[in-house]
């Protein structure tokens, strides 16, 4: 049961990250880009992270693999805001 | 071969497409692609660090998703000078 548990969250995770990358090449303009960059900083991982969780716990591991995913998750829209940022200005 | 390792396999065939926004369109459609690329890179870490067993390899992972931070800021803050 749960490595049926793991496998939904691996595929469903790396489905919304193989989506995000098509996003960024179909869209057009910088900023519809930006929005499927941001959305892969989100959704992906924290499948990714609840799957590696079912599998080892929180253990030294598991608390390692929250940190990536908290770093990829709270600096993602730091990053995609500056990036805006800097898109806007060369818009000009 | 484990879920983890297909997965982190299936993730590496997302630096193509991204790859090719870098190369034909404009720099700062790139710095979106590479920040993309950077949360991939950090994800195909993490499942190959759970596919292979190795907890050591998870650091591998946090370094990595900093230095996606520090370097999507550095592009950025130079591709948005006037």
């Amino acid at each position: 049961m749960r490595n049926v548990v793991v496998d939904i969250l691996l595929a469903a995770g790396v489905t919304a990250e193989l989506l995000c990358c098509v996003g960024v090449v179909v869209m057009r303009t910088t900023f519809d880009r930006l929005h499927y960059t941001a959305a892969g900083t989100t959704v992906g991982p924290f499948c990714i992270l609840v799957a590696v969780l079912v599998r080892e716990g929180f253990g030294e591991a598991g608390l390692d693999a929250i940190a990536a995913v908290a770093l990829l998750f709270l600096a993602g829209p730091l990053v995609i805001h500056a990036t805006a940022r800097a898109a806007r200005t060369t818009e000009r | 071969m484990n879920a983890f390792e297909a997965s982190a396999l299936a993730l590496l065939a997302g630096f193509v497409p991204l790859g090719w926004v870098g190369l034909r369109e404009r720099a700062i459609d790139g710095v979106a692609a590479l920040e993309l690329a950077g949360a991939l890179a950090t994800l195909v870490l993490i499942c190959l660090a759970e596919g292979y067993h190795r907890g050591i390899y998870f650091s591998v992972a946090v370094v990595c998703a900093a230095a996606t931070w520090i370097s999507g800021l550095v592009f950025a803050r130079f591709l948005g000078r006037p």
